[in-house]
């Protein structure tokens, strides 16, 4: 069944089943992925994918349910299904379905080059960029891979109110994971490219660029255990901050997940530190106007200057608060919330600057283990990490197999330099270089 | 043809001439091994949180990937259109990708059904998710009741059923079905300053009987609840090069992370693995034998076939210490020239499949549980490990404690909270000193390239001989 026909049927038994409101998120994706290793195409992916997901309210009480296939099954699975889960659900705040705000906001459409690529372009680029990082430095041997990929991703809005709202997203990646030896020395390094123009990508750069990162930390060893003073890289930085976003959500403090439950307008970072977040932001990675549950999008500061100006909300969260929502839902089988653009505002120094004025420590360039070494609840963190020696204010001998660890909550009051090299390595979040005060070192 | 897998669960996901019809045109350009994976899944999950039912969501995956290869490169197209025409659209497409004259001439299908060891009771799908909902409440009140001190109890139950059809031009038509269950426990400990949280996740390649079978709610919720109050009083790991002594059951992550993943095909094949090449070779401690079984009925990373239609198997990966077999998948394997090990998996149809665990673990050897504890001068011993990741290219892995204590002088001090385990994996399975008696399994989801996948992790009590510990 056409997909169109499918909706148009599913909101309609919907309505004679007694789901009442009801709301469809449907989205697909059309990709394209080439990888290049040992100077030849490994291995090509073409996909084209879509899913369908609804809410409804039977009694008052939401129900949720979802589907990849869209035949006349699909259709009597999913109201049967939204009808097993709202008979058991027991949330006090129940969800909204909403009619919809007046305006949205207008997000000018990002020009892009994409269809006009060809896949024999795209393998090309491949290979070039991968045959780049094997030239780029005799220690490069071998490699894990150069990636091209390409996607077309649509989201589609539609409820028994009458919203239907729209969104569609394109964008290339491209990255590249040259591996250098020397000797019983290996390091693995990394570069990763996006946007909308992949003609504008230029691959050997990027190849060179990861050839560079790995072997810079070629002969890498533990510094002694202890105390140092410590700059954490914009792209280290990041992955703590994508780690730990979810303090920020009015969904985990009210559900006693986050420090942060009431306590906004209180001193919660060091002055320097804003971070805000901004569906607006051009190019990107979560731009959209419209929420999960359609509700409006805008940007607004949620730290200023160290003070907690406001947590991140959807309309069930805001509601119990008393508060407006800050179009912040995001649907991942019920409705949770989520940052968008999420970012540290940027300071005015760069990463040299900061290097100079700390004068010896250790700048940590990456962090590894995330998802276990992190505990976005306690904000404990005790990660494996990579770096550099800072001595006399530059960086010197690499730094591998040592820990970095903290609590993210100290860590934001421990902050005492911001750079200025904010960026979004991949992610719609993103952060700048932080000088992070005194850090727990554990080496040999 | 009608296709009737195990009595009476009835998997008819493709018909024998459209699939011959569909590989014949995937393989038309040149391609020399064509297969076609098409899966059905539903699932159901359900969430408690703050005492009540939050969220039943019940999805239905669908969809199919085909496959080709010619020599050493792969191309993998997926869709959700598994019509026919959308089946065909899709070998367009691979075959689009290739241009060396005539392919490979497909083999008459071989049709079978896996053979599966486990009896499933009662297939999740026609179990009402109210007698769910109710396994989740028996956790949630045993967590409660454990301690003042327990601020939050989050708790997920979720049940798969996926049906797969896997066929290819060597003549693979098997269809297979696989149920699995679970339920984690996640219970925050605060005291208004700090938090601190415990877990329990159990779950097996089972139906709901996997209630009866090996999930207690009640244990669940306690120990969740127990862990997250034992580290609110704990104070921060020390930090530092120390002696380790690692619990049975999930603390057989220390080998997934420190030495399978980097025996993997995924990266020996490509000479990446600090393991690459060196079969016959000691690697480990001679007290080290470790084995990737997909056999064992109802754990959780067993399988019948492979996500590329192979039988299961057990494979011994290390014999005392000697490394005697990689895990291997079809592409693998060519690379390799060395034959499979039913080792292909994937999440799903929208992921192409590679090597990968199944129930991996340390084996049981001869020493004494309390002694590695009393001859220890100063360490960490590991009660409960959380997760871990990988460089296999590297060998540097990491994974975290969740529940660990001090120990002095042979003799447990205190609880310690915050601490991570780092180090290289070839250096560190060469300082395993001490192997227990009592092996146990642990439930886990592995991430790699072809996605997210249950596997079981495992080992009886171990002591490293010195690890760095990290903490502050």
């Amino acid at each position: 069944m056409k997909i169109q026909e499918f909706m148009d049927r599913l909101l309609r038994a919907a309505g004679e089943n007694g789901i009442d409101p009801a709301e469809i998120y449907y989205t697909d994706e059309d990709s394209f992925s080439a990888k290049a290793m040992d100077t030849e195409i490994d291995s090509y992916e073409v996909s084209a994918s879509c899913s369908l997901s609804i809410r409804g309210s039977v009694n008052g009480k939401m129900g949720y349910a979802s589907t990849e296939a869209f035949d006349e099954e699909a259709l009597e699975y999913l109201i049967r299904a939204v009808r097993e889960s709202a008979a058991l659900n027991e949330a006090e705040e129940q969800d909204e379905i909403f009619a919809g705000d007046e305006c949205y906001p207008e997000i000018a459409a990002e020009e892009d080059d994409l269809d006009g690529v060809t896949a024999e372009e795209k393998l090309r680029m491949a290979l070039t960029a991968e045959k780049a990082a094997r030239e780029a430095d005799p220690c490069i041997k071998q490699s894990e891979g150069a990636e091209i990929q390409t996607s077309a991703h649509r989201a589609v809005l539609r409820n028994t109110h009458g919203l239907k709202l729209e969104n569609a997203q394109k964008l290339y990646v491209a990255y590249a994971l040259p591996i250098a030896k020397d000797g019983d020395a290996t390091a693995t390094g990394f570069k990763l490219e996006y946007g909308r123009k992949l003609r504008e990508l230029d691959p050997v750069r990027l190849g060179r660029e990861a050839a560079a990162d790995a072997v810079s930390q070629l002969h890498a060893e533990p510094v002694a255990s202890g105390e140092y003073r410590t700059i954490i890289r914009h792209d280290a930085m990041q992955s703590l901050l994508s780690t730990f976003a979810g303090i920020f959500s009015a969904e985990n403090a009210q559900q006693k997940m986050s420090l942060l439950a009431g306590r906004e307008g209180e001193e919660i970072a060091s002055p320097l530190v804003s971070i805000t977040d901004d569906p607006l932001r051009k190019g990107g990675l979560a731009t959209a106007a419209f929420d999960g549950e359609g509700s409006a999008t805008f940007t607004k500061a949620v730290v200023e200057k160290g003070v907690l100006k406001t947590l991140l909300h959807n309309r069930r969260t805001a509601k119990k608060q008393g508060v407006k929502t800050t179009g912040n839902a995001r649907r991942a089988g019920g409705m949770h919330v989520a940052p968008t653009n999420f970012y540290l505002e940027p300071g005015e120094k760069t990463l040299e600057d900061m290097e100079r004025d700390m004068g010896d420590g250790l700048l940590i360039t990456d962090v590894s283990g995330l998802h276990a070494g992190a505990n976005p609840i306690s904000g404990d963190f005790s990660l494996l990490a990579k770096g550099f020696v800072i001595r006399g204010g530059r960086q010197e001998e690499p730094v591998e197999r040592i820990t970095v660890a903290g609590n993210f909550y100290q860590l934001l009051k421990s902050i005492r330099a911001v750079g200025c090299d904010l960026e979004f390595p991949g992610s719609s979040i993103g952060s700048p270089s932080v000088d992070a005060g005194v850090m727990a070192i554990s080496g040999k | 043809m009608e296709l009737t897998a195990n009595g009476k669960e009835q998997v008819m996901l493709l018909q024998t001439q459209v699939a011959e019809e569909v590989l014949a045109r995937a393989v038309s350009t040149g391609a020399d091994f064509g297969e076609i994976f098409l899966e059905d899944q539903t699932g159901q999950n359900i969430i408690l949180r703050s005492g009540k039912i939050e969220t039943v969501s019940s999805g239905r995956t669908h969809g199919a990937g085909i496959r080709i290869f010619t020599g050493t490169r792969a191309i993998y197209v997926y869709t959700n259109d598994t019509s026919r025409e959308g089946l065909l659209a899709c070998a367009e497409k691979a075959a689009a990708a290739v241009n060396r004259g005539t392919g490979c001439r497909p083999e008459p299908f071989r049709v079978t059904h896996a053979e599966r060891p486990e009896e499933i009771a009662e297939l999740p799908t026609e179990v009402a998710a109210g007698r769910k909902a109710e396994k989740l409440r028996e956790a949630d009140r045993a967590a409660r009741a454990y301690s003042d001190e327990i601020a939050q109890v989050q708790i997920r139950y979720l049940d798969r059923v996926q049906d797969v059809l896997i066929c290819n031009t060597e003549g693979v038509f098997v269809t297979d079905r696989r149920v699995y269950t679970r339920m984690s426990v996640n219970a925050v400990a605060t005291d208004g300053k700090e938090n601190q949280s415990g877990s329990m996740s159990p779950g097996g390649l089972m139906g709901f009987e996997a209630f009866e079978k090996r999930i207690d709610p009640e244990t669940c919720g306690r120990e969740a609840a127990r862990q997250a109050v034992t580290m609110l009083h704990a104070p921060v790991c020390p930090a530092g090069v120390f002696p380790v002594v690692i619990d049975n059951g999930f603390g057989g992550v220390i080998f997934h992370e420190a030495c399978g993943h980097s025996l993997e095909a995924t990266s020996v094949a490509y000479g990446i693995s600090e393991f690459s090449g060196r079969l016959g070779e000691m690697i480990a401690a001679p007290c080290v034998t470790a084995i990737d079984d997909g056999t064992i009925a109802n754990e959780w990373g067993s399988t019948h076939v492979d996500d590329e239609g192979m039988p299961t198997g057990k494979l011994t990966l290390i014999d005392h210490g000697r490394l005697v077999n990689y895990m291997i998948d079809k592409m693998g394997s060519r690379r390799m020239k060395m034959p499979p090990t039913g080792s292909g998996r994937r999440q799903s149809y929208a992921w192409a499949p590679t090597s990968r665990m199944r129930n991996t673990y340390i084996a049981a050897g001869e020493d004494d549980e309390a002694a590695m504890i009393a001859e220890m001068k100063e360490g960490l011993y590991a009660k409960y490990m959380g997760g871990g990741s990988v460089n296999p290219a590297t060998g540097e892995f990491n994974f975290a404690v969740n529940e660990g204590y001090w120990v002095k002088d042979g003799k447990i001090v205190h609880p310690v909270r915050g601490a991570s385990l780092i180090g290289r994996g070839s250096d560190v399975i060469m300082k395993i000193d001490r192997v227990g008696r009592d092996c146990r399994q642990a439930q886990g989801m592995c991430g790699s390239v072809s996605g997210s996948i249950p596997v079981n992790v495992g080992q009886p009590m171990i002591r490293v001989s010195s690890l760095t510990v990290g903490g502050r």
